[in-house]
């Protein structure tokens, strides 16, 4: 697991954000296409990819690509 | 069912005729409406469909539900219509921007769990706008696609797809439960 490649796989739920603006460090939820189902494509991305299952909290908490990828990190390696 | 129902810190009832200037904010709204039929802005005939609509809740054949936080603020509205043989359409399915990004989820959780647990419906029909990339990627994780034509996607869900989409959405947003 490494970041590029999450920050790859985070890009592509967005359906009309160019996949190269993102970064580790993006905003997510400023940007406007961001929504419920983008959370949800996120979420379900994450339990396909990497077999963790985000919740509603750990989204809330989130303001980067990279907060979530640590997330996901630390449950990976629970 | 008795309504208004508390459930997952919203409040779900039916709609009233005094809805009808939520609704058609929601309904004008422009990043909402992008992906439903044209309604006119008008709260009169917004009204009189209320008050039309009221008659079909009455008979039993459409159920349009409206849910508000735990303030009584108007948040969202969803509607259960085509009702026959144990089988049921939903849709109009639109929650207020600014919504915090899982009070949709939590409103189509208890949705789903209202069409199966307790009105004990078999199947749930919706279509769904293909330009509507997110919402048909959404339905897809639960839903079967049954047909399409150029505009819309046609899905159906029956009880053992309700249960995984139940125990999916559960973990996200009451993960105590699991």
């Amino acid at each position: 697991m490494n970041i590029e490649t999450f920050v790859q796989a985070f890009a592509e739920q967005f359906d009309e954000v160019p996949a190269v603006s993102f970064t580790p460090k993006t905003l997510f939820k400023e940007n406007d296409e961001w929504s419920s189902m983008t959370a949800l494509s996120v979420i379900a991305m994450v339990d396909e990819n990497y077999g963790v299952r985000l919740t509603g909290d750990d989204v809330r908490k989130s303001s980067t690509v990279e907060d979530i990828y640590n997330i996901v990190l630390s449950k990976t390696n629970a | 069912m008795q309504f208004p129902v508390h459930k997952y810190g919203l409040i779900f009832r039916l709609v009233e005729e005094n809805d009808a200037a939520f609704i058609l904010s929601l309904r004008a709204d422009p990043k909402l409406s992008k992906h439903l039929s044209a309604t006119d802005n008008d709260l009169d005939k917004q009204i009189r469909w209320i008050r039309q609509y009221k008659q079909r809740e009455a008979e039993g054949s459409e159920y349009y539900f409206l849910y508000t936080d735990r303030q009584n603020q108007p948040l969202g509205v969803f509607r259960l219509y085509n009702i026959a043989n144990k089988t049921v359409t939903s849709g109009s399915w639109l929650s207020k921007p600014g919504n915090d990004e899982f009070t949709p989820i939590k409103a189509d959780l208890f949705l789903t769990s209202l069409i199966f647990e307790n009105l004990k419906f078999d199947k749930c029909f919706i279509d769904v706008r293909k330009d509507n990339k997110k919402l048909v990627r959404y339905h897809k994780m639960f839903f079967t696609v049954i047909n399409e034509d150029h505009q819309n996607i046609y899905m159906f869900m029956d009880k053992e797809s309700y249960q995984h989409k139940r125990e999916f959405l559960t973990s996200i947003i009451e993960p105590q439960k699991q």
